[in-house]
């Protein structure tokens, strides 16, 4: 297996956008490489190697020895990444016959100390080598493939290569670190090494099915309710470390220090992740606002303070509790809670109720913005791995559904390539009804029949084209569902939607029916 | 004698101008008299009163626009002289599609080479691409930047022959302009000893029946606009770059699309692109080529046209040549 194979991999990554091509060339690659390879491949891919010893102006020097700067910066104006400047200005070698290993480079040029000797070696390594493998080494070398692969990707590639779910997967993944050599025998089989603990690791989320009205018909007293928090779901693992899960087993650690703390012993907790100010939840769209954050400055800690709403417990000093019942588990987080005694992580209140109709008052009533709904838990049921059977429910607020203009469409990616199916929607501005502003965008709801006609009326009604978009007659109608709305500085009409989609085409409604801002903006409670 | 300041051949708003001929060559705005290097679109426009160019390049034109292609028109045979107003006129072989020319003007002596749009790698479609010694030399700068250097064109064939061979099921959607690339590719395929009838998009079927009749060898085709594309399975379909994601190719199941042109060498280009097979031909000078063509011709003064012309000027004064950007607006880089 040569860096050869890698660089051929990476271009075709790059080059299918469908997951699943994605993940068929992962797995082939991963079968035919060898055990070093593998591993390696998995590092690189994964963006997990953090030592940087070579810099990219160590790496322009080098070009800029064989070609003027100004012909550098007029070529990197132009192509925009400077890894692939360097490879296309690199002097083409008639026959490039590089043979080069990936776990030699690896360990021969990558993680040699001496800056000169490696840019030595690499000169001579590219004087025989493709364009297309020196962007390969380059990027290697700095990190940030950008071929459109995320983690959860290239673990469903690796469920096909080994004898793991993906459930396992995903567990273990944050508990191995480069070259991930390990990782790959414990994927054919072999234990978990050593040093890895169960209760340091990333635990499986239990998680709730929709509601369902034969409930109703059950004893009350056997169920627990909730609020359901328009947060992110969250997994903290205290112990001598500290670690935070995302929902999808991302590691969010670093993008909440003011949540950390430590333990002698090892907590597992799950909960919901929220903004909380002054008091108050603030919305989930400021909530994204700092998970987008890559810098965490003093200023965002003050201005967006993390807020860990708990609400079980799956580690308890050490032991595991997934066994116990609800009740049990929420005597331990309560235990928890108030030893640790932290203004900034708290526990997640039940609603008392005795019969199923104070439940259907509440959900009548205007919940806050911050609350999607109910939760229901069945108080017999044990902390389980994924979506299981008549345990957690639950019960989301009906959606808003309001009517507004369709005003621009866009292109699709992968099989829509060819059809518009993404629109942008949009209401007045005022009670003059001549100016449209935008209010969010929305690419599902449709069937596949309302696609096409969606599509061909697009076609028909283009007032002008931008590339990919075009932008509409102000003549189409639609209805949109969302689950909630907030106040938003990063949108010009000043509301941000929460997951708005088509619930039905409006073709019979005149669009003077469509309301105005104002109207929109007083559903923000 | 030889006139030092060649100030009769001037930058307009129509294009360039040549003072004492009274003529214009590929004016981007009908004009009186128009010299016209080659049929792309934007070196060849409509309804200037008279045009002067290769018999390809009229034909074209005249296919392209019906009766708007000109009023009149004279024919110019390569490498025949031809004077206007004491001013010697010779079309030669630019290389770039089937009657594409480089224009040569010379008046009391000296000589304006304009290079239109051209290659020097072999096109078995066109006339091969000629040098000519000159005083200023006016090249165009679509690919004027280091970066790009053409790979061969026998071996992206092969990219694509091989594509072909090991996705049997799945039809092969290209991209191609068509005018001079989709006939290149076609011989480039026979060449390569692809026999199977190759299929074309309705839009590119006049041009190609053309240069059949111009007796240039592309073996067997077929318009696709009366079959069922969805019958269509392990064949080569040549396409217009944007019907590539139009509704028409909705109709072709599971494709794999690609887009010969030299940009995609890049890959945030290719991607852009929303293909999976980038094919790299193109049909101009890449930057080597360009330099190499200077100074065979051996100006005195350069100028660089339509393009990326800054980073060649640097490498041209460099070089020791006078050059200068002529900042022609309206030439466009979609026709590659």
């Amino acid at each position: 297996m040569s860096m050869n194979n890698l660089s051929i991999l990476l271009d075709k990554l790059l080059l299918n956008s469908s997951k699943k091509i994605k993940i068929r060339l992962l797995n082939e690659y991963f079968e035919q490489a060898n055990s070093n390879d593998r591993g390696w491949t998995l590092s690189i891919i994964t963006n997990s190697i953090k030592k940087k010893n070579i810099h990219l102006n160590d790496l322009k020097n080098l070009i800029k020895n064989k070609i003027p700067s100004e012909l550098f910066e007029l070529s990197y104006d132009y192509v925009g990444d400077i890894a692939e400047t360097i490879s296309l200005l690199w002097p083409k070698n008639k026959s490039p016959n590089l043979n080069l290993k990936l776990s030699d480079f690896m360990n021969n040029i990558f993680f040699i100390d001496d800056k000169k000797t490696v840019l030595e070696k690499l000169e001579n390594i590219f004087n025989s080598s493709t364009s297309s493998q020196i962007y390969t080494i380059i990027k290697i070398i700095t990190g940030g493939l950008r071929v459109g692969v995320s983690n959860g990707l290239v673990r469903e590639s690796l469920v096909a290569f080994g004898n793991r779910s993906s459930i396992e997967i995903e567990e273990v993944w944050h508990g191995f670190t480069y070259p991930f050599f390990d990782f790959f025998e414990w994927l054919l089989g072999a234990s978990l090494p050593k040093g890895l603990k169960k209760e340091d690791l990333f635990h499986s989320f239990m998680l709730a099915k929709s509601i369902d009205n034969k409930i109703f018909l059950e004893d009350p007293r056997d169920f627990v309710a909730e609020y359901k928090w328009d947060g992110i779901r969250a997994q903290m693992i205290v112990s001598s470390k500290f670690k935070l899960f995302s929902r999808n087993s991302e590691d969010i650690t670093d993008s909440f220090p003011d949540l950390k703390f430590n333990s002698n012993d090892n907590y597992i907790i799950d909960g919901e992740l929220v903004i909380k100010k002054e008091n108050e939840i603030l919305p989930f769209n400021i909530l994204q606002k700092r998970i987008r954050r890559k810098k965490i400055t003093n200023k965002i800690l003050n201005e967006l303070p993390a807020h860990f709403i708990a609400y079980d417990i799956l580690y308890f000093k050490g032991k595991k509790c997934t066994n116990m019942n609800l009740n049990k588990r929420k005597d331990l987080l309560s235990k928890f809670i108030s030893k640790i005694n932290k203004d900034n992580i708290t526990f997640s209140p039940s609603i008392n109720f005795s019969k199923w109709k104070e439940l259907e008052f509440l959900m009548a009533s205007t919940l806050n913005n911050h609350i999607e709904g109910l939760m229901i838990k069945r108080i017999v049921t044990k902390y389980e791995k994924g979506r299981v059977a008549n345990s957690w429910f639950k019960w989301k607020k009906e959606p808003y559904t309001i009517d507004f203009v369709l005003m621009y469409a866009q292109r699709g990616h992968g099989k829509r390539s060819s059809f518009y199916s993404d629109f942008t929607f949009g209401c007045w501005v005022d009670n003059a009804f001549d100016k449209l502003v935008p209010i969010g965008k929305a690419y599902s709801g449709f069937s596949n029949e309302e696609l096409n006609q969606l599509d061909k009326w697009v076609r028909n009604n283009t007032l002008e084209r931008f590339g990919p978009v075009r932008s509409l007659k102000s003549t189409l109608v639609v209805e949109i569902s969302f689950d909630n709305i907030n106040h938003s500085d990063r949108h010009k009409s000043g509301v941000a939607l929460r997951f708005p989609r088509f619930s039905r085409i409006r073709w019979d409604k005149p669009v003077n029916e469509v309301c105005i801002l104002k109207d929109i903006k007083s559903l923000i409670n | 004698m030889k006139l030092k300041n060649a100030n009769w051949l001037i930058k307009k708003k129509e294009g360039l101008y040549c003072i004492p001929g009274d003529f214009y060559i590929d004016p981007l705005y009908p004009v009186e008299k128009a010299l016209i290097t080659h049929a792309h679109t934007d070196h060849a426009r409509p309804n200037n009163h008279f045009i002067l160019g290769t018999k390809e390049t009229i034909e074209i034109m005249k296919i392209r626009y019906a009766k708007s292609y000109c009023n009149n028109y004279q024919v110019v045979n390569y490498n025949s002289p031809l004077t206007i107003n004491n001013i010697v006129i010779t079309f030669i072989p630019a290389g770039h599609i089937l009657g594409s020319s480089q224009i040569l003007i010379e008046y009391n002596g000296y000589k304006f080479l304009i290079s239109g749009d051209y290659k020097r790698v072999e096109d078995k479609t066109c006339k091969g691409y000629q040098n000519k010694k000159c005083d200023t030399f006016v090249t165009e700068a679509t690919f004027g930047l280091p970066i790009f250097s053409h790979p061969s064109d026998k071996d992206e064939i092969k990219k694509l022959l091989e594509s072909v061979n090991k996705n049997r099921q799945k039809p092969h959607l290209i991209g191609v302009y068509a005018l001079g690339k989709c006939q290149r590719i076609l011989s480039l395929l026979r060449d390569a000893g692809y026999d199977d009838t190759i299929y074309l998009h309705g839009a590119l079927v006049k041009i190609t029946d053309y240069y059949i009749s111009q007796g240039i060898d592309i073996g067997k085709v077929k318009n696709t606009s009366d079959l069922n594309l969805s019958e269509l399975k392990n064949q080569i379909i040549l396409c217009p770059p944007s019907a590539i994601h139009d509704k028409w190719s909705r109709k072709f199941k599971n494709p794999i699309k690609g887009i010969v042109s030299g940009w995609m060498n890049i890959r945030q280009r290719i991607k852009q692109k929303n293909i999976q097979l980038p094919l790299i031909i193109s049909d101009h000078a890449d930057w080597n080529d360009i330099l190499l063509t200077t100074k065979e011709n051996n100006p005195d003064k350069v100028l660089v046209t339509h393009g990326r012309e800054e980073a060649l000027v640097f490498q041209l004064n460099k070089l020791g040549f006078e050059a200068k950007a002529l900042n022609l607006l309206g030439y466009e880089d979609e026709y590659e």
